[in-house]
């Protein structure tokens, strides 16, 4: 393959440079052969000789994504869809492992200011243009640009500067060491474009009619409210794959629609909108079911700048009235698993223990004495937040409601929109108590970084304001080895268990229903669906 | 008639600036925009990524300015475009229509029709057994909520008949035989109701008829019923019926939004609901524009109708 | 309002009480659909007023161990997602629906009777201001409207009654003001204008009883298109909060359980059946009554 030949490699005299070339030199054949199994090891394992090319699969879509602009619209239902056609320098493989993608790989500098990136020659864009290291650089420069109106410059805040050095090696500099920069760079909120797309007359509105990325999919046809057509893109730089001619998303917003669809066949491949669903797909033949833990985590939110809940005591006194398990069987029947303060995708590598986090409850006594501590010794009136269209926070919320009221705490529920609910988000301004449903790319860093950190790195929603915790998560995100980082991580857990600004409840399991002869699916953590590139149809 | 036309059309006109003000100071009086929904929690606390983006969409522009704006791009012969989906509003509104249309003129003409031969019968046979049951038909018929039959309809065709509606949708256009398959249930769903409603109205109607001063004399006269049928009660009956299909079908166009939902028609009431929910102005402003010139222009065309059955009526 | 339409028409020559009864007994039986919609409508009066007799358990009562039972003898109706006995919201429902759509048509109908009299028999430009207003409403189907309202103000009980409410203003006004325009131009008003009698005494003293009988009627005949209205709100999500049992809602919540647990939608629906049945039994029956000559 030629990523492997040494007439690829930089010619820069830098030192990591001439690192590189000492490296292959001494590895030579070794490395040549591992590069060339990388390329083939991207998206999941190779599949074997069987895999049949071509076939149009038709997957059941519960939530259309409003747009397929994958710079600007943070919706997880849009950045499902637009990892098959925008790639970056990386992506997070199944295992929450950052691995390369367009770059074949990189050196960190021993300060670990400056990241070099080895840019994969022979990639076109779907306009037919080649990849450069210009490319590269343009596009992380928009990102990571606030005033381009992209969310993910949250992720880049670190880099203070990204150089081209040649055609195919781009620096990033950073303005202090960051361990998270690689997850930042991933695909979430991300993308490398063709330098200057962005100048281009409606440019944003211009991607739900034309895909410019670099991906094994290209956009076909965009039929709001109806369906979404990718086609397989001819010149795709990964040999063979992908193996499907088209992929057609199919808008089933309604849950029993999309059940009967699987039933009879009309669907062949989907993520359920309710993990607990599956049980109405039991003992129908041909179909298959693949429960996947995520990085996704449903939890409470409360307010800690304002009313009752700016009671620290009040909190932990929440907290303890709460029975997860109860929670986790009455919003998903069980299908998922109950968490501390790590998404369960995250819990082995990151996660402090439940049991040696403090306030988990159910604890009604110490709930009731800290009330009485704080000063409500007959109880208080709390409001919880419900988010339409969630539908597993109504049957939550009112498990809750029956909880704290065993503590004394009389709860009202109030469904929002989703609309007026980012609004008073945004402002800091939620009353109480709120449900709250959102994941991560799988790095501690962006998980905690922009919701518990003061401004300006960090906009705590919560009105935490912890000093303490910020300290704590700026030294784990400067923190180079895992150990150290870990170490940190599992401080701020603890504090946030004891202060309690939020309480993770569960991440329920994604649940992809596909015929028996889609072969081959692989259902990422992440709820995306990086699976569908190396999926391939049985006749 | 023609005065009575641009009378209409005049007041239609002032109805519709009326509609576009007061969705407009609506929809804008709802907290939270576009901008704060592409954003979402990660983006919320960045205050140049939001400047940045409402300025893209004009939003830091005052309310008037704004509307100005809209006005003079309807003006201009377009409905603007789509601040999510990039697609010109009318393309959207046009495409959704069709949906929403098909399925409100097939459960239209499915109702007149199970209706007026329900209705028929049941006058002819009043008070017979015939007649008690199609009364318990229509009783029951207007007394079911569609949207729940339709729901009931989809477990019952799926758990023991193992069929469902395809699942993309297709216009009759594209495929008629899918489309139809796809319009089944619902159009049966949002059918019954109606069909019920008609047949009820068409036997209190003909009964009504039957006894008047006229049908009687030619009784007395020895015409035959076929005959006094035709001639004297259907030509009375079907003014009064034309315009309880034309109030019927603005309640019908109303069902399809509940319908639609349930049976994931790509119709104009999701249209109009995902676009208020992502706050997606143009397209909620056009949507609901488009929507309200459908229904008066419908309600006109019963007043016209009128006109053109019995020419007796004058319009001035 | 329906109990005392029904008293001035079958009590109101009261010449004691064994006649009054063969009296209503005779308008009861020559009118089936009366005595049947009386039946189910002082079930559900019933049901509205004392849920707690019939009710096996707190509507909100929570166990998610015992959730999604089919029905027994223990839960008639069965139990939803986390262990709510169905059979106690429906009958708590009840109150929370049949309830919302009466505020929701009473009020409506107060302020379709008030503006439609000054309207049709004031005329000029007040009649013209309201029933341009009336038209723009009209000028979408009720249920959008109310799905347009609700929407935009946000899901509740409050503002699904304000919708309702917005719907329905135009029905009243219409017949209210219709009537009052055939009743102005009758001799009787004449004669207390040229009595000096003023307009507003007229209007509301004399006026107004003669039109009230026609809103009583079209209240009946718009309960049952109101009750579908208001379900349809709580099955799209945009009724009551949680956990309030209106049977729209438990609809709204059992639709995710449709296929292994069907009871949690099938007797909020039949329940929405039998009211709307009901209703609109009484509603014919009543007409029969009023207005005979509809036959």
């Amino acid at each position: 393959m030629f990523k492997g030949s040494p007439k690829s490699l930089p010619a820069t005299p830098s030192w990591c440079a001439r690192l590189c070339i000492a490296l292959l030199l001494a590895l030579g054949v070794a490395l040549s052969l591992a590069q060339s199994s990388d390329v083939a090891g991207i998206y999941g394992p190779d599949v074997s000789d069987e895999a049949q090319t071509g076939g149009e699969i038709i997957v059941g879509l519960v939530y259309e994504p409003p747009a397929l602009d994958p710079i600007h619209q943070q919706a997880d239902a849009t950045t499902a869809l637009t990892v098959l056609m925008y790639q970056g320098l990386v992506y997070t493989d199944w295992d929450s492992d950052v691995q390369p993608l367009l770059a074949t790989d990189w050196t960190v500098s021993d300060d670990g200011l400056t990241y070099t990136f080895n840019i994969r020659e022979g990639v076109k864009f779907h306009d037919g243009s080649d990849l450069t290291a210009a490319d590269v650089k343009y596009s992380y420069d928009y990102l990571r640009d606030p005033s381009s109106g992209g969310a993910g410059s949250v992720y880049l805040n670190a880099i203070d500067e990204i150089v081209v050095v040649d055609d195919y090696t781009v620096e990033i500099r950073l303005s202090s060491p960051n361990s998270a920069i690689l997850a930042g760079l991933d695909n979430k909120l991300s993308g490398i474009f063709p330098e200057g797309y962005w100048e281009t007359p409606n440019a944003q509105a211009m991607l739900n009619q034309q895909s410019v990325g670099t991906g094994p999919f290209m956009l076909e046809e965009f039929l709001p409210n109806q369906s979404i057509t990718l086609v397989r893109n001819p010149d795709y730089w990964q040999p063979g794959v992908p193996y499907l001619e088209a992929i057609t998303f199919v808008s089933v917003p309604d849950g029993n629609s999309l059940l009967n669809g699987l039933r009879t066949e009309r669907i062949d491949l989907s993520l359920l909108a309710r993990p607990q669903d599956s049980e109405q797909l039991t003992g129908i033949d041909g179909l298959n079911i693949e429960e996947q833990v995520s990085w996704v985590q449903k939890s409470i939110d409360l307010q800690a700048g304002a009313g009752v809940t700016a009671n620290e005591q009040v909190r932990q006194a929440i907290a303890l009235a709460i029975d997860k398990e109860q929670i986790l069987q009455a919003a998903v029947q069980g299908y998922g698993a109950v968490i501390g303060l790590m998404p369960a995708g995250m819990q082995d590598r990151w996660g402090v223990p439940l049991d040696e986090l403090p306030n988990q409850g159910p604890d009604i006594e110490r709930a009731q004495e800290l009330l009485t501590e704080a000063g409500y010794p007959d109880g208080l009136d709390v409001k919880i937040t419900t988010i339409i269209g969630y539908d597993w926070m109504t049957p939550a919320a009112e498990t809750l409601a029956a909880q704290l009221a065993r503590v004394g705490i009389n709860a009202t529920i109030e469904r929002q929109d989703l609309g007026v609910w980012i609004n008073n988000w945004g402002a800091r301004s939620f009353t109480d108590i709120t449900f709250n449903d959102w994941g991560t790319i799988p790095d501690p860093s962006l998980l905690f970084d922009a919701h518990f950190q003061m401004l300006p790195v960090g906009n705590d929603f919560r009105n935490w304001e912890n000093e303490q915790a910020t300290e704590l998560l700026t030294l784990a995100k400067q923190a180079t080895g895992y150990e150290e980082r870990h170490e940190y991580y599992a401080q701020v857990q603890e504090l946030m268990a004891e202060s309690a600004p939020t309480v993770p409840l569960f991440s329920s399991y994604i649940v992809a229903v596909s015929q028996d002869y889609v072969r081959n699916y692989d259902q990422h953590p992440s709820g995306w669906y990086f699976g569908l590139i190396k999926t391939w149809l049985d006749d | 008639m023609a005065k009575f036309l641009v009378t209409r059309i005049l007041s239609m006109t002032v109805t519709a600036i009326a509609v576009s003000v007061v969705v407009m100071l609506l929809v804008h009086a709802v907290p939270g925009n576009i901008v704060q929904q592409m954003l979402g929690q990660l983006g919320a606390g960045s205050l140049e990524a939001r400047a940045s983006l409402e300025s893209y969409f004009g939003l830091n522009r005052s309310l008037p300015v704004q509307y100005w704006d809209w006005v003079s791009t309807l003006l201009s012969g377009s409905l603007g475009t789509s601040w999510n989906r990039g697609i010109p509003v009318e393309q959207l509104v046009f495409t959704a229509f069709q949906v929403t249309l098909q399925l409100g003129l097939l459960s239209l003409a499915f109702a007149t029709v199970v209706g007026v031969i329900l209705g028929i019968i049941s006058s002819l046979t009043k008070g017979r057994w015939p007649d008690t049951l199609i009364q318990s038909f229509n009783i029951l018929g207007l007394s079911l909520p569609s949207f729940w039959v339709g729901a009931m309809f989809l477990v019952i065709a799926s758990q023991y008949f193992d069929w469902g509606p395809p699942i993309r949708y297709r216009s009759f256009a594209q495929d008629p035989t899918v489309n139809l398959q796809i319009m089944l249930l619902p159009v049966l769903s949002l059918g019954l109701f109606n069909a019920a409603a008609i047949s009820q109205f068409l036997r209190e109607l003909i009964i009504g008829t039957e006894r008047q001063e006229y049908v009687r004399t030619a009784y007395s006269k020895g015409l035959s019923g076929p005959h006094i049928y035709v001639k004297h009660i259907f030509r009375n009956v079907l003014i009064p019926l034309v315009s309880f299909i034309g109030v019927i079908s603005i309640g019908v166009l109303g069902g399809v939004v509940a319908i639609e939902s349930v049976f994931n028609l790509p119709g104009v009431g999701r249209l109009i609901i995902s676009a208020l929910q992502t706050r997606d102005y143009p397209l909620v402003q056009g949507g609901v524009l488009v929507l309200a010139g459908v229904t008066m222009l419908v309600n006109l065309i019963v007043d016209v109708l009128y006109v053109v059955i019995d020419p007796r009526i004058t319009y001035s | 309002m329906i109990d005392a339409g029904l008293e001035t028409t079958t009590y109101r020559p009261l010449t004691g009480a064994r006649a009054a009864l063969r009296r209503s007994w005779r308008i009861l039986s020559t009118s089936r659909d009366l005595a049947i919609g009386l039946v189910l409508t002082a079930l559900l009066a019933m049901v509205l007023l004392f849920p707690g007799l019939l009710a096996g358990h707190p509507p909100n009562d929570i166990d998610p161990s015992r959730a999604l039972l089919a029905p027994s003898a223990q839960h008639w109706f069965g139990t939803d997602e986390i262990g709510r006995d169905v059979f106690s919201r429906v009958i708590w429902g009840t109150r929370v629906t049949l309830g919302m759509v009466s505020v929701a048509l009473a009020i409506p109908a107060l302020i379709g009777f008030v503006l439609g009299l000054v309207a049709g028999f004031v005329g000029g430009p007040i009649d013209n201001l309201v029933s341009r207003t009336v038209d723009l409403i009209l000028s979408f189907p009720s249920m959008i409207t109310a799905v347009i309202i609700t929407g935009i103000l946000g899901p509740g009980l409050r503002n699904g009654v304000l919708a309702l409410c917005i719907v329905y203003i135009p029905m009243f006004y219409r017949v209210a003001r219709s009537a009052t325009m055939t009743e102005a131009n009758l001799s009787y008003v004449e004669a207390a204008r040229s009595l000096g009698v003023r307009d507003a005494t007229t209007m509301f003293k004399h006026v107004s009883r003669n039109i009230v009988g026609q809103l009583v009627i079209q209240f009946t005949v718009l309960f049952p298109a109101a009750i579908q209205i208001a379900a349809a709100l709580g099955y799209l999500g945009l009724g009551v909060q949680p956990p309030t049992p209106d049977w729209g809602a438990i609809l709204n919540q059992g639709k995710n359980y449709l296929f292994n647990a069907p009871w949690i939608s099938v007797f909020p629906g039949l329940s929405i059946v039998v009211a709307a049945l009901g209703l609109t039994l009484l509603g014919r029956g009543l007409q029969n009554i009023l207005d005979p000559r509809g036959r």
